[in-house]
């Protein structure tokens, strides 16, 4: 990282004194100089160029190969995938690789928006230079998604539709720990199924590959919203009320449902060829080998939540 | 199982029950029909998939997100009036 280090608490565009929100962001952020660094330079090692790659077959067989680890399916370890016959699996397992792109793209697109909203606000210049990798990544994985459903399927559109305006031009502490906090939600989750995937070998080349890339840089995205939804919570938590914490503790174990509810996705369902898709996904929700499913690639970003203490328990709801 | 006939009041029925079961303060009676659900806060953005699922799952036909505003889903009522009256877009 370049340029002086600066005193949060001399810097005008904070306000005046060290007490105001926007000069508790900036002290607390300003302590991850040197993490940042270490991510800044990682990132610049690794640079790749995502349109020169020659990954793209002409044509895949989705009934002949896998693109989404079976175990991993949503329809796992109910009467619906019992019934299947090994080419309807695999064929379920495609459209779950296209949802699951699908619901990438989603959330990349909101994270990159977050992210942008937030590059050389005052309190948070000491991370713009990690924000401009972030969103250079996550933008490449878009493309690699993007270009797997484009090419051999379709997009799922999301279900998510904005009816409120979230923070990000202005500090806003608790906006700011809301969106971090879901991005770390939202990429460990991901990142679970990213890694299982990448080291399957029954998977086509491609459907690894693009797994594995995911997770290669996700990692680094990974340990830096760790470190600055810490970070935040503690310079901040103390002077919030009992209700505002308890607000965003709801609003976290929403996250978790939300995030799960849209892997079972009637539209892929229907399109594999499965007849009344929403009961398909009523049914596929509520079995308990998917509960089990979901609370297992929930438990690491519930574990470093609850050990930080911004939640008091497991999001239940979601599982 | 749900219905399949957009019975109009055996929906208004489900939708509080679900409604209910999510918002912090809400108890599911005909009062809540014409409730600013986002307005007031008594849903949040993070329960609209969920919601568009309920929809869907009551009707047997999939919501066009693309064309979804938030005055659509804005209430018990609205969402009766767009997906589930007679007349309504099916």
């Amino acid at each position: 990282m370049t340029g002086p280090a600066v005193d949060p608490a001399l810097d005008p565009a904070l306000g005046v004194g060290t007490s105001s929100a926007p000069a508790r962001t900036a002290t607390a952020v300003a302590a991850l100089r040197e993490p940042v660094d270490r991510l800044v330079d990682s990132s610049r090692r690794t640079f790749q160029n995502p349109y020169e790659t020659r990954a793209w077959p002409a044509t895949i067989d989705p009934e002949r190969d896998w693109f989404f680890t079976p175990e991993l399916s949503s329809l796992y370890g109910t009467g619906h995938w019992d019934r299947l016959d090994e080419a309807g699996r695999r064929r379920v397992a495609f459209h779950e690789a296209l949802n699951f792109f699908s619901l990438n793209i989603h959330g990349e697109r909101e994270l990159m928006r977050g992210l942008a909203l937030r590059l050389y606000r005052p309190d948070l210049a000491a991370v713009a230079p990690y924000l401009h990798h972030f969103i250079d990544e996550e933008n490449k994985h878009s493309y690699y998604f993007g270009g797997f459903c484009q090419r051999y399927g379709h997009l799922y559109p999301s279900r998510q539709l904005a009816t409120e305006v979230e923070g990000g031009a202005g500090a806003d502490p608790d906006a700011d720990l809301r969106f971090f906090a879901k991005v770390l939600v939202f990429e460990e989750i991901v990142d679970r199924i990213n890694l299982v995937q990448a080291r399957d070998e029954r998977l086509h080349p491609l459907a690894r590959f693009i797994n594995r890339n995911h997770h290669a840089e996700e990692v680094r995205h990974l340990a830096f919203g760790r470190r600055l939804v810490e970070a935040l919570w503690e310079a901040h938590a103390p002077a919030w009320s009992d209700r505002q914490v308890a607000d965003l503790r709801r609003y976290l174990g929403q996250f978790y449902v939300m995030t799960w509810r849209e892997h079972y996705n009637p539209d892929a369902y229907r399109d594999a060829g499965l007849d009344d898709p929403w009961e398909v996904a009523e049914q596929a929700w509520a079995a308990e080998a998917q509960r089990t499913r979901r609370r297992e690639l929930s438990a690491r970003s519930a574990r470093f939540l609850l050990d930080c203490g911004l939640l008091t328990e497991e999001p239940h709801a979601a599982y | 199982m749900l219905r399949t006939d957009h019975d109009a009041p055996e929906v208004r029925a489900t939708l509080r029950d679900w409604i209910a079961s999510r918002a912090q303060d809400a108890d599911a009676t005909p009062a809540l029909d014409g409730v600013r659900l986002f307005e007031q806060r008594v849903l949040t953005s993070l329960h609209l998939p969920e919601l568009i699922l309920l929809i869907e799952r009551l009707r047997r036909e999939p919501v066009d997100v693309t064309t979804l505003t938030a005055a659509d889903v804005a209430s018990i009522d609205a969402i009766v009036a767009r997906w589930f009256a007679p007349g309504a877009d099916r």
